[in-house]
């Protein structure tokens, strides 16, 4: 159900950002999503089919998904370390930090008009 | 001869925007607004988040008993159907509203938005919200809160921080719950801490069992003094 909720908040954050205009000529929506998001991309793109079943406005716009993996910065040594199995410790360090510059986003990043 | 190069952009059907917007923009409009409600009237509001059957209804009905003639309290709370929550909330004599999600996995502040006119907040010190029992995405939905809670039951095996990070990546407190039932489950108290604070190392820890009551008046001084200083703020 969360996917759902993703996909309609989509679709109104387009709206809000840009006129009926270029609405009807948008043919895609590019987003890059961490993986501490929650997003799942192929349950994201079944909900995006399902949103077009109710909403046929949208129905020449494709969704790409782009996922990103999880990166903090050590606020002591400034070292970026990739974080694997959820330990977010500098790797030079070893100090903990919560300090996340990729991993959490969820944003559009990216949207197509055809001219 | 030189190759000129085209400073022109390659021809196509298709013209870009670049955005940097978050899916979640809408949520977080309203989450704002909820937190300057809160911040005026001065009213602590609390996230209660855990899966499904980890005890945090029976946990509100202690801290309510426990706290009610010291502070004003009321609580929120999200299931999928029925009143049976706010019911059993109720029968502690504080104000509780059951928001029925018809459904919907989670909370969104919009929702929460939608409940508060039925609160007088300017009475309210404590304001809980019990969300939805999952552990997955109320992690993704600010609802304003000042402080996430998060109930992790000692039936529910020790290797959850790991499977779902990011609850415990937001939380701010971890409450074990149901302590009293840790001679008779295979379940680590260390080995959950542990685990939790490689993910989040300034996660608080508490053990509580709202059955033996161990544990409750931490619980209760923590919420006392995070009332406390939201007056002050």
């Amino acid at each position: 159900m969360h996917e759902t909720s993703i996909v309609n908040s989509i679709f109104k954050t387009l709206e809000q950002e840009f006129n009926s205009d270029k609405l009807n000529k948008m043919s895609g929506v590019y987003l890059k999503v961490g993986i501490l998001s929650n997003i799942e991309p192929r349950l994201l793109y079944n909900a995006y089919e399902a949103f077009h079943l109710t909403n046929p406005n949208y129905h020449n716009t494709k969704l790409h998904i782009e996922m990103s993996e999880i990166k903090i910065q050590c606020e002591d040594c400034n070292h970026v370390t990739d974080v694997k199995n959820y330990r977010f410790l500098c790797d030079q360090c070893q100090r903990p930090t919560k300090n996340i510059i990729q991993g959490e986003e969820m944003l559009i990043h990216k949207v197509e008009f055809d001219d | 001869m030189s190759i000129e190069k085209s400073t022109k952009a390659a021809r196509g059907t298709v013209q870009c925007e670049n955005t940097n917007i978050n899916l979640l923009k809408a949520n977080d409009f309203v989450a704002d607004i909820i937190k300057k409600q809160m911040a005026e009237s001065k009213t602590l509001l609390v996230n209660i988040t855990s899966s499904a059957g980890s005890g945090k209804t029976t946990l509100m009905q202690e801290t309510a008993k426990r706290l009610k003639d010291t502070i004003k309290i009321a609580v929120m709370v999200g299931d999928l159907e029925t009143e049976r929550d706010a019911d059993r909330i109720r029968e502690t004599g504080i104000q509780a509203l059951q928001i029925v999600t018809g459904g919907i996995c989670h909370l969104e502040a919009q929702m929460i938005h939608q409940v508060l006119p039925e609160y007088n907040l300017e009475e309210i010190d404590l304001l809980f919200i019990e969300n939805v029992g999952n552990l997955v995405c109320p992690s993704s939905f600010d609802l304003g809160e000042d402080f996430r809670v998060t109930l992790m039951a000692t039936t529910e095996g020790d290797d959850k921080p790991k499977k779902y990070p990011k609850m415990f990546l937001t939380s701010d407190l971890m409450l074990v719950s149901k302590a009293d039932l840790l001679p008779y489950v295979p379940f680590s108290v260390e080995a959950v801490t542990i685990d939790a604070r490689e993910i989040n190392h300034e996660l608080e820890v508490i053990q509580i069992s709202s059955t033996s009551g161990e544990g409750i008046d931490t619980w209760c001084d923590w919420l006392l003094k995070k009332v406390k200083e939201k007056k002050k703020s």
